[in-house]
């Protein structure tokens, strides 16, 4: 993929507030950083409730 | 099948006149329903003073119109809460029951579309620069399929509130109010345009739509009723 | 088994930051805005036309390798191109006394982009109608059909905001995936009268309705930028903001229902109902009426674009992560309800 940064031909002030400047890098990363945490905290939800699936059914508790 | 549907009518058709003679004898309650409507009209009157736009006048004849409502038909299940409802479970129909509720709230429409509209047109007069309405027939018949196609949804959303021990009213208000919104919308424009003399060809599909709306309801709560009856 | 139980939760979260990074990263193809002015009288004029996209190969510069041209009716309008800046193309134009149609369309021939396309690009005010002089013709110049790489489709009005697809649309595909789930469940539910089908259908509601604010704040965000305003009074969007209030009244109504033993028959009942009137608002009413929701005569929202690879190769793993982590997310609390539950009645 052909991918520079700005040159002259059909870069108008949009894109060049979304890509020339580099904010569509700090938007994806933004993102991944909030899709991360929503794993992460849905996964230890995940594993919380496996626990006490378990002791729900093991009749030591 | 066919004497278990009549039968159904019969019922529906007993409830109905039971709750329209109901209301006449306690005529309180029929009382209240007329002054609210009659003094929200009022007030919209003395803060309108005869000079409102279509937009204006549209808003508060509907505003009206539904606060009417839901006075009229939120108590629409008061009396099955108390006493007589283990009597009624077991010896009503419940299709029939919700029919004939149903046909009750079909002559509060039309008794309360007179009224409000009546009312609010002999207070507030037409709006301004209007002679008269546009197309008076589908103005009223606008009101009162706007008003039917309210008042039917109600009828469901209080058979479902009225299951809730306490604040039942409330309830139905928070439960029933986004729900109307796609009536009244249809209704504004309605009669937006029955005000203004909007072509007739323009108008057709929106009375279309409310009576799809209504019947739409109505057959759900038809369906369903029987499952909260019971419960 | 268990290990399946994990990998398809991870894979959705994998998709998802597939479609984050493809999404923001793949540039637009190159497209025409606007024209400066919009009207024009016959005699000589100085034209602008307003570019975007990211450009795709160096381009050397040499306006040789452009040519603008202008339609009016079927015949071909010549212009000069005078310059090109970072923004736009400039260019002069003869408009005569006499043109075949006063509405004008503009093609820009790149070498590198291919051919721009610029609809109704400007009015021709005060003219005749009649066929053009000779010497203003222009002859079509043969078209490149250049491999643009991946790249988003170009859509008037729309523009970057096309990345919004992976958002918007998604989100509420999943929820509609999971009140499908609540409705089979309240149906369930008022057959069998078991607790488990309530279980199932207050989780489906309560997770739907999460991916249905969202779908309304991205739809939002939207408006704001393709109709200009945060929210219009449209069929479509009144009947989501109906659907949302809805299932919202679904909450509060087993909140009032408290510790009810009818609460699960009451509800279920509710969200049967509920349902009916999301399809009825959703579905059924803003195909009949006027909108300017795309996508009312065909599949919801995306008709006009599914015909593009490079969006399909995102859009569609959009749709499968953000359902199967809807769906995660129902699972967890369906688990969380039967927990509490068995808690309650042990």
């Amino acid at each position: 993929m052909n991918f520079r940064p700005m040159a002259h031909l059909f870069a108008n002030a949009l894109e060049g507030f979304f890509f020339g400047s580099g904010k569509a890098h700090v938007v994806t990363g933004v993102a991944l950083i909030i899709l991360a945490g929503l794993a992460m905290s849905l996964w230890r939800m995940d594993r919380r409730l496996r626990r006490l699936e378990s002791e729900q059914h093991d009749p030591k508790a | 099948m066919t004497s278990g549907f009549r039968s159904t009518l019969q019922t529906a058709a007993a409830v109905t006149r039971m709750e329209w003679r109901l209301e006449w004898r306690q005529g309180h309650q029929l009382a209240a329903v007329a002054l609210f409507a009659v003094a929200s009209v009022y007030v919209a009157f003395q803060s309108a003073d005869r000079q409102t736009a279509t937009g204006a006048w549209t808003a508060m004849l509907w505003l009206v119109y539904l606060f009417s409502g839901f006075t009229a038909i939120g108590r629409l299940f008061d009396r099955e809460r108390t006493a007589n409802r283990r009597y009624l479970q077991w010896t009503v129909d419940p299709l029939g029951l919700m029919l004939g509720k149903l046909g009750h709230a079909i002559l509060t429409t039309t008794a309360l579309t007179a009224l409000v509209l009546g009312t609010f047109i002999l207070f507030l007069g037409w709006p301004e620069g209007l002679e008269s309405a546009g197309h008076p027939w589908w103005l009223m018949g606008g009101a009162w399929l706007g008003g039917l196609s309210m008042t039917t949804t109600l009828v469901f959303v209080t058979a479902v509130a009225s299951q809730v021990q306490a604040g039942g009213g409330a309830l139905g208000a928070v439960l029933g109010l986004p729900l109307l919104l796609p009536q009244l919308i249809l209704a504004t424009r309605l009669t937006r345009g029955a005000l203004d003399g909007t072509p007739v060809a323009m108008l057709g599909e929106m009375p279309l739509f409310l009576a799809a709306l209504s019947t739409g309801t109505s057959v759900i709560a038809c369906i369903l009723f029987p499952y909260i009856w019971r419960a | 088994m268990s290990s399946w139980n994990s990998l398809w939760k991870w894979g959705s979260v994998a998709l998802l930051a597939y479609v984050i990074v493809r999404g923001f990263s793949t540039p637009l193809q190159p497209g025409l805005v606007e024209s400066s002015p919009s009207r024009l009288a016959p005699g000589k004029h100085a034209l602008t036309l307003q570019a975007v996209g990211q450009p795709f190969a160096e381009p050397d510069a040499e306006s040789a390798d452009f040519s603008l041209i202008l339609r009016s009716g079927k015949e071909l309008v010549r212009t000069d191109i005078t310059a090109i800046t970072p923004h736009s193309v400039e260019a002069d134009v003869i408009i005569p006394e006499a043109v075949p149609s006063p509405a004008m369309d503009a093609f820009l021939f790149t070498p590198e982009a291919g051919t721009l396309f610029l609809g109704n690009a400007f009015f021709v005010e005060d003219a005749a109608v009649g066929p053009l002089p000779a010497d203003l013709r222009a002859e079509a110049p043969t078209e490149v059909a250049p491999d643009l790489g991946f790249s988003f489709p170009y859509q008037p009005t729309i523009v970057e905001s096309i990345r919004n697809l992976l958002w918007h649309v998604p989100m509420w595909f999943a929820m509609f995936f999971v009140m499908g789930i609540g409705f089979v469940a309240s149906l369930a539910q008022l057959r069998t009268g078991l607790v488990k089908w309530d279980l199932r259908a207050e989780a489906a509601v309560r997770t739907g309705l999460v991916f249905g604010i969202l779908g309304l704040a991205t739809g939002s965000l939207w408006a704001r930028f393709t109709w200009g305003a945060w929210w219009v009074s449209d069929p479509q969007l009144n009947g989501a903001l109906v659907t949302v209030l809805l299932y919202s009244g679904y909450r509060v109504l087993r909140a009032a229902l408290g510790e009810d033993e009818r609460v699960g028959r009451i509800a279920a009942v509710y969200n049967v109902f509920a349902f009916v009137m999301l399809v009825i608002l959703l579905m059924v009413l803003p195909r009949y009426t006027e909108s300017l929701h795309p996508g009312k005569d065909g599949n919801p929202g995306f008709n006009s674009y599914d015909l593009d690879n490079s969006l399909r190769a995102v859009f569609y793993p959009a749709v499968i992560g953000w359902g199967a982590l809807c769906y995660w997310m129902y699972t967890l609390r369906l688990r969380m309800n039967r927990v509490e539950h068995h808690l309650l009645t042990r």
